[in-house]
Order: structure tokens, then sequence, then C-alpha cells
């Protein structure tokens, strides 16, 4: 059998994986320099822009060891954001061993420590690497303790390099044939082969990412997939290098991806088992454990006719995201939509970037939720994610909201304007120590709904980019709740309404108000936006008339021009939806959840 | 090819452009140059060129030319008998109609009594001045070389000359203006009695001095208050003064309606020549490259001076004619349009045309369909769903 090494790179956001991903595969040969760019595995558009990965990539690198052996690795680089930890969790279940970066100047953060129980929930082998050393303010001796006192990880194990020079990247890549286990697994026996990935190409139909555990498959193949016992014939099979490359046999121990013209996107499922239909498995893989998502929105599209393309484009997205969870849901100023869930806003927001990118969808997001639980006069308990179910408030007895524990990793001079923060989002139950001279870790007990209302950006601005924030569900807490409803000319906008404390409500009916005045564009008439509690307006603006919209001269040598800028204005308006006469851009639905500066 | 766009009984117009001036405006986005960069005598020759060579096409041989029109730029840069030797190129090789609107642009310290006689006797009967305003701080910050003086003797020269057809161009919004100051210009220019005001709200357009002014934040215009009193009280002004707002910034006395100009709202045919002008043959609109030097070479090499074609499909060009033929008051001509394009107005909008008639955005009188004055000073927003 081949010598296989397979592993994941983990670490906190921006400690350096992917610019380490990027040297393993130029040392090992696999790109031309006139194909390299930084972050070569960052390939969506959106992870480019960012600068940040969303999506896990596997990457296959031959490589001749001082051993004198060829061995194949497989790497995966994941992503470092707490939103896409699902991705990692998955990479992980197809390794044997794991990277744990850690960057040399900000030492152990709060995705270190989440992905390394993950890693260790995996049973996986961990070797940590300590980045960056190349940094003037990096203090490697500082982080080794850490590793070996915080982390009860082996000190002997531990590497150093500089992701960007290169240094200490050839050690690594010793230390991954030598520490890490050789995957188990026998050719021999019937194919089990773990679904980890998909995505959907629409020549060939879903590109199937699994891990082969036992067994090998071959083009010619028939293979089932034991969740639902859908047969397809395999067309290819291959590995992942910067595209795919199509090889003859995938057996037991290898990472790659199948191609059998699977057009049916339900039928694939990450997570699932794929066998031979001649001498099948007698048992499926263990199932990804499931993740819970924990923000709620309804996405609709901006023009009824497309409800049918976002529907295939769900489908086809979810294949690729398999944290995103959608079911049917309908408005009355949006007609028909889909519930979502999400494990952030920031995976709500690349969600939506990538339906609009991805599938030329224009869509419309509803203000984001979290699940309350109501408890009602007649004994009953409701859950309730989305304010368009309400109950009436006269039979509510009480109602209670998920509260997080929040970790946040920052230099000490910005304790006192962070514990602030968090105080005023209704915290509890505060404490800190200091891991490293200088960085402080502090956790809060926090409603979870008071962090997806800008939480996030607050902290970045108010630490400049040096806080970490991670968070884990704790439990659910005594809490009095109402429904904040917005009126667009009288007329109540459900898409907008949110739940929301009752101490808070005032104050978010204002910043709803004010937010949707800065977001609608004048229009020919005068617009009044309120926020209503019940029956009571608590808060109003209001959006002058716009008065004069005209071009002032159009002759012979211009009329094109004129008539561009004209159609630009009537695509800015596609990008609106109309709730009675007014057009409510896209960005107005988030809006209302985000911070001034927005 | 469809005929039907272009019926060939239906005449066209010539624009001629003249893309230099004495020095440049702050706020023009025009294609003109400070003419003492240039080879003039040059371009004019490159034009006489451009003219014998288009009279030869096969979709302007056989039509009937109703207005010539020469613009710029500032085209009485040239003598009077240089421009005069144009025109008559252009009678001589073009079938003109019996009494053609011709017109010249013209600016205030531009132009003389010797220039003027030699348009007159070459046939131009419509003269356009650039007045823009006759307040003399005003004209300081527009750049303009010109007085309140000039610009009051330039209207009193082509009077005497016998000139019975005069627009004088205005423009309003301008940095430091208020509504007073605006009414007095207008009052002035109703003192040399014109036929015809084409009056602008200043634009601060890209490239131009007021838009780097207008970036560093140096550039105090009106606000949108003040600036929706001013076209308030122009249009009631000149209404009470006997003009009729025929177009969104045109004005005229009855029957001085610019002949040219309302051949481009309502999308028909002409010839553009010289550099950056445009033509609209058929269904296809060609424009000639704008820098005069590359034009001036392009024609002397023999080479098309062209800079870019545009086609449109049916639809495309029936929703543009709508769109600028809403900007005259008057509306577009449903009947005219319908035989035109082979499309009904109603059936291909459908609801959002209801829905405007509804909403009082637009109105239906006689066979024309029109804003409304509610609509009128938020065309945009109208022009924009139907583009
Ligand atoms: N000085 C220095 N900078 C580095 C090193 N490694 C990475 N960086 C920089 O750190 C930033 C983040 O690097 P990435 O490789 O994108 O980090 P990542 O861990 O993949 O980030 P996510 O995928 O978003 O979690 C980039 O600006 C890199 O250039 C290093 O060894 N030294
Ligand atoms: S005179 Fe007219 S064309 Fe010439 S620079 Fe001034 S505004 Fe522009
Ligand atoms: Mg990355």
């Amino acid at each position: 059998m081949k010598n296989i090494r397979n592993f994941s790179i983990i670490a906190h956001i921006d400690h350096g994986k992917s610019t380490l991903a990027d040297r393993l595969i130029q040392i090992c040969n696999m790109v031309s320099d006139r194909q390299f760019k930084d972050q070569i595995l960052d390939n969506m558009d959106i992870e480019r822009e960012r600068g940040i990965t969303i999506k896990s990539q596997t990457f296959c690198l031959p490589y001749k060891a001082k051993d004198g052996k060829e061995y194949i690795l497989n790497l995966v680089d994941t992503p470092g954001h707490v939103d896409f930890s699902y991705e990692v969790a998955r990479a992980l279940d197809s390794c044997e061993g794991a990277l744990l970066l850690i960057d040399a100047s900000q030492g152990i953060e709060a995705q270190t420590l989440a992905n390394l129980f993950l890693a260790m929930e995996s049973d996986l082998e961990i070797i940590p690497v300590i980045n960056k050393i190349d940094l003037p303010s990096a203090d490697p001796e500082a982080v080794a303790l850490q590793i070996e006192e915080d982390l009860g990880l082996d000190g002997e194990l531990i590497q150093q390099c500089s992701a960007k020079t290169g240094e200490g990247v050839d050690n690594i890549l010793e230390a991954i044939v030598r520490y890490l286990p050789e995957p188990e697994g026998d050719p021999q026996e019937p194919l089990q082969a773990l679904i980890f990935d998909a995505n959907y190409d629409s020549f060939r139909g879903t590109v199937i990412s699994c891990r082969i555990v036992n067994g090998r498959v071959k083009a010619g193949d028939t293979i089932v997939f034991m969740s639902n016992q859908a047969e397809y014939r395999v067309e290819e099979v291959g590995i992942f290098r910067l595209t795919r490359e199509p090889v003859k046999e995938l057996q037991a121990g290898e990472i790659g991806y199948i191609l059998a013209g699977v057009k049916t996107v339900s039928d694939t499922r990450a997570g699932d088992t794929i066998t031979l239909k001649q001498n099948p498995c007698s048992i499926a893989l263990p199932d990804f454990k499931p993740i819970q998502q924990v923000v709620f929105s309804s996405i609709y599209p901006i023009s009824t006719d497309d409800y049918e393309d976002l529907t295939a484009a769900l489908e086809k997205l979810k294949l690729n995201d398999a944290s995103l969870t959608f079911q049917k849901d309908s408005s009355s100023a949006l007609g028909f939509g889909f519930r979502c869930g999400f494990l952030g806003l920031l995976h709500l927001e690349v969600v939506q970037e990538r339906l609009e990118r991805e599938f030329d969808i224009p869509i419309i997001l509803t203000v984001p939720s979290v699940v309350y639980h109501f408890y009602l006069q007649d004994g009953t308990m409701k859950k309730i994610d989305n304010p368009a179910y309400f109950p009436d408030p006269a039979g509510i007895d009480r109602t209670e909201e998920p509260f997080i524990k929040a970790t946040i990793h920052m230099p000490e001079r910005y304790m006192g304007s962070v514990m602030n923060l968090c105080m005023e989002r209704r915290g509890e139950n505060t404490n800190y120590h200091y891991p490293m001279p200088g960085r402080i870790e502090f956790t809060c007990e926090l409603p979870l709904a008071e962090v997806i209302y800008d939480f996030y950006d607050k902290l970045k601005s108010i630490t400049q980019g040096y806080g970490s924030f991670d968070y884990e569900l704790q439990d659910y807490r005594p809490s009095d709740l109402v429904k904040l409803d917005i009126l667009v000319n009288g007329e109540r906008v459900d898409a907008l309404s949110q739940l929301v404390h009752r101490a808070n409500s005032r104050a978010r009916g204002l910043h709803a108000c004010e937010r949707l005045k800065e977001e609608i564009p004048r229009q020919m008439f005068k617009i009044a936006i309120q926020g209503a509690i019940g029956g009571t307006i608590i808060s109003r603006t209001t959006i002058s008339a716009l008065r004069k919209d005209v071009t002032a001269k159009c002759y012979g040598g211009d009329i094109s021009r004129k008539r561009k800028l004209l159609e630009k204005q009537k695509a800015g308006k596609k990008r609106m939806k109309t709730v009675g006469n007014v057009d409510i851009p896209q960005k107005a639905f988030l809006a209302v959840l985000k911070s001034d500066q927005g | 090819m469809k005929p039907d766009l272009d019926p060939a009984e239906r005449p066209g117009s010539i624009y001629i452009h003249i893309p230099f001036c004495q020095n440049k405006c702050a706020y023009c986005a025009f294609n003109s140059y400070p003419a003492h960069h240039f080879d003039i005598n040059g371009y004019l020759a490159a034009l006489e060129k451009e003219i014998d060579a288009m009279s030869a096409h096969l979709l302007i041989r056989q039509k009937k030319i109703f207005s010539l029109f020469i613009g710029g730029g500032t085209p009485t840069i040239y003598s009077g008998r240089q421009l005069g030797r144009l025109i008559r190129s252009c009678r001589k090789l073009y079938h003109f109609t019996d009494r053609p609107e011709i017109s010249v642009e013209t600016n205030p310290n531009q132009i003389d009594m010797k220039t003027l006689i030699g348009l007159k006797e070459a046939g131009v009967n419509r003269l356009s001045i650039g007045i823009q305003s006759f307040a003399a701080p005003l004209l300081k910050r527009l750049s303009r070389t010109h007085t309140v003086e000039d610009g009051l003797k330039a209207i009193k020269l082509a009077r005497n000359a016998g000139f019975d057809n005069i627009n004088l161009d205005l423009m309003y919004g301008l940095p430091g203006q208020n509504v007073e100051d605006w009414r007095q210009t207008l009052e002035t220019a109703l003192t040399t009695s014109p036929e015809h005001l084409a009056i602008y709200e200043l634009m601060v357009e890209k490239n131009t001095a007021f838009a780097n002014l207008a970036a560093a934040n140096k550039l105090e215009l009106p606000n949108e208050d003040t600036i929706v009193h001013m076209e308030k009280m122009t249009l009631q002004f000149l209404q009470s003064a006997g003009f009729i707002r025929y177009e969104i910034a045109n004005y005229a006395r009855p029957g001085y309606e610019c002949e040219h100009n309302i051949n481009y709202w309502t999308n028909g045919t002409y010839l553009g020549l010289g550099a950056g002008a445009v033509s609209c043959l058929n269904n296809m609109r060609i424009t000639n490259v704008s820098d005069p030097d590359q034009y001036r070479l392009l024609i002397t090499n023999d080479k098309p001076p062209f800079a870019g074609v545009e086609c449109l499909c049916r639809d495309a060009r029936f929703r543009e004619t709508v769109i600028m033929g809403l900007r005259m008051t008057g509306g577009v001509d449903m009947t005219d349009i319908e035989s035109r394009f082979n499309l009904t107005l109603s059936d291909y909008y459908g609801s959002i045309l209801q829905n405007f008639i509804a909403r009082n955005l637009l109105e239906i009188s006689g066979d024309h369909l029109r804003l409304t004055e509610r609509s009128l000073p938020v065309a945009n927003q109208i022009l924009s769903e139907l583009v």
C-alpha cells in the first residue's frame, strides 16, 4: 500500500494556515511560478476579497522524504473563523493528523482551543506549529510554554516556521511523515467511502469529495449511497490538485473525488457512506455530528419569478455548504421564500453573496433571529426563531432566550472598553486571566441575540482588530421578549420585524428607523417609518419626498450615454423590493441589525 | 434592417461639430478644446472632406434634409466666410427641403457684424448664443471669458444683422447663486426679447474643473430647495412672458421650437460630422473619434473617422424613442411610434404604464403620452422604469 498521510491545517483565524499551505505546495513543486498567487487555495471570490478562508480545500502532494521513500500527502486547508467550524470538523474526519498553527506574536486564541478540541474529539495526532517567527514581535518561547502548559501538548513535537519566508517548512514536512500515523483501512475490504463535501458542476453533475476508508473504487463501478440507496455508475475518480486530476482508482486511505453523473442534487449528503453495488459493506461509517444553527433568517427572491431558481440554487449551495439549513417560508410582504439556519452572521452574509454571485439571483434576507423559548399559559413550550410566529402576548407565561459563553482574547489595554461593551449587552459572570504577559483571556456570559446584533463589528472596532472572539452555547435563561414591528407608510413589513428584549426595545426601534432612513432612497412621496410594539408606536422617522431627479439636457451626441444612465438606475431598482409603494433596497433588511458605521 | 424604423420619406438633419473654444469653461464637459493648441484650418479642410464623402452614403443619399446645425465648442472661432463655405457645401451636396432650419452656435465675445452677415448670407436663420448668465460674478465663476455687456451687445448685433430667431443658453443652480440672482438674469434675458431659451441646471460633470473643486469640497452649490424654487419660478415667469416649455430644458415662443432638437427627441435620422459627432442612421448610431487631431488625420488619410457603432434591436430602440420623446412636454406621438416600430405602448409596457397613469405620473392627451406637471421634476424616476 502507498505511503499516505492525511492531515488538516487548523488554527485561529489569520494565523497563517493558507499561507503555510502555499509553501507546502510550492516545496512539493505542485504549482508553477506563473500559476502561483498568495493563498492559492482561497479560490472563491469572496475568500479573496475578504482575505479569509471559507471552504476547506484538499490538495494532494507527492513528497520524497529524507528517508528516501515517496509519500502522498493530502493536505486540507481549513477556515479559522468560528462561523465555518463545521468545515473544520468535516475536514478533520477525513484525516489522521492535524497541524495546529499558532501565531508566534498572538499566542493561543479562541479558535486555537476550539479547533484543537475538535481535532481531539476526532482522535487525531496533533503537531503544534508556531508560525510567523519572522515577525519582530514574535515570542516563540512564550508560545511554546503555552502549548505545553495550557494545551497539554508534547513540547518535543513543536515545529517553528515562517510560512511567509518558508523558514522551517521543510522540517514540518518531515514531521508529518514521521509523527502522523498512516491511515488504517484495507483495500481488499468492501468499499466504504465517507462523503465529507460536494459541489455541483453543471456539466458533470455532483462532484463528491470523499475519504476512502476501506476498499477501492474506479470508473465503471456502480456505487450506492447508503442513506437512500441511490445507485450511480462511476464515470471518473481522481484527486485534488489545482484542478481535479483523474486517476485510475482510489483506494483505502486516500482522499479524492468521484464523478458519477449525479444530477439529483439531493442524493448526495455530507456524512453519508458510499459503497459498491457488487460486494457492499455491511454498515455505514459514523455520520457527522449534526451542527446546531444559531441564527435564522428568511431568504426571498426579489422577483417572485425567481422562486424556482432560488429553490434549485439553495439545494446546490447546500451540497457545498453542509451547515446551511432551509425550509419553506412565506411572508405577506415578500411572498414565498425559505427560512434558513446559519452558524453566525458572517455565514449568513457569505450565503447571501454566494447565492447572488454563483447563481445570479437577487435576494432579500429578513432580520436575523435566534431561537427563543416561549412557555405558554396552556403549559406548552414553543421554540420560535421567526417573529412571524410570535404568540399572542396574552397567552405567554414566560420566555427564555439562549445565552452563550463568550471567550475574548485581546491585549490587556482593551479590557476596560470590552468589559463595557459586554455590560451594555446584558453580560453576566465575567471572568479573566492572563495566558501570556500583556494578553487577557476574558470570558463572559451573554445573550446570543446581543451577539448577533453588531457585536463582532463593535468588538473589532474597539480592540482595533486585536480582539478575537469565540463562543459556545450555554443555556436558556429567563427573558422578557416583545415583538418590534416596522411600519413603512403605515404598512407593517413583516420581513423587518424582530424579537427584542423589552428593556432594549425603544433603543432598537430608534436604531432600526434611523438605519432604514439611511438605506431607503428618497422616493416620489414622503415615507413614514415607524417602530411599533403591539399597537404602540415607539419610534418614527420620515424620509422626505424626492423633489427632483431629471437630466438637465439631452441632445443627439449623448442620447446613448443618457440612456445608459437610466438603465443603470433601472438595474438599481431591480435590487429593491417594492412593499406597498415603497422600494426598499436589499441592504436595508440586514442594516437594522448592523452598527451605525455599517 | 427594418424599413419601418426609418421611413425614407421622413427627412433627417445634419449636425456639424466645431470642437474649439477660446478657452475651456470650468463646468464644460463638451467635446471642446482651447483653439490655440490645434490646426483649426486643417480641421476645417477635413470637415469639408467628410461632408463630401458622407453625401454619397447610401443611407443619406436619398434623404431630405430639413435642418443643419453647426454647434460646438464655438463655431464662430471661424470667420463668416469660412462657415459660409461649409454651409454652402452642405447645401450643394445634400438634398435640403425648401426652407431648412439652419442654426449656428456662438459665444458673446466670439461674434462680430462681419461674421453675422456672412452667416446670414449663407442662409443661417437661427442663432444660438451662449449667454449662461447676466450676473458678472457668476460669469467669472464659470470662467466665461465674456462680460454681461458682451452678452447684451451680441444679441443687439444679431438683431441688427437681421436674425429673427435667437436662442439664449442660460444656466441656473450656479455656485453662490440665489433665487433673486436667477430672476434678474431671466429678466435681463427677456428685455432682449429672445424667441427661444435653453435653460439648464448646472451639472457637475466628470473631468471638469468643477468636479475637482467639488471633490475638494470647494464648490458650494445651491441646495435642493433653492433649485426647486428656481425651477418653479422659471416656469411661471417664462409662461407669463408667453413662452411655452416644450421640452424639459427648452422654452420657445409659439412657432419657434427648435426643429433640429425635436429630431433628436423623436429619435429621428441625423448625420453628425466632425470630431465626436454622432450619426443616427437607420437603427445604427455611429460616433466619430472625439480628438480633433485624430479626426483630421483619419480623414486626410482617407480612413473613416468612426470610433464606435451602436446597433440597437427594435425593442431597445422603441424604448429609447419613448424615453426621449417623454422629455418633450407634448410627449410621444403614440400613433407615430406604433407605426414606426409596430409595437403598441400599452401592450408593451402593460401594467407599468397603467400604474403610472393611475398615479398621475403619466397622462394621455389625444394620441400623445406625456409626463405630468407632477412628474416632470422627477422625470428620471419614470423614464428609468420605461428604458
Ligand atoms: N509575517 C508573517 N506573516 C504571515 C505568516 N504567515 C501568514 N502571514 C500573514 O498572515 C495573514 C493571514 O494569513 P492566511 O494564510 O490567510 O491565514 P489563515 O490562517 O489561512 O486565515 P483564515 O483562513 O481566514 O483563517 C496574511 O496577511 C499572511 O500574509 C508568517 O509566517 N509571517
Ligand atoms: S464655450 Fe461652451 S463649449 Fe466652449 S468651453 Fe465653454 S462651455 Fe464648453
Ligand atoms: Mg486561510
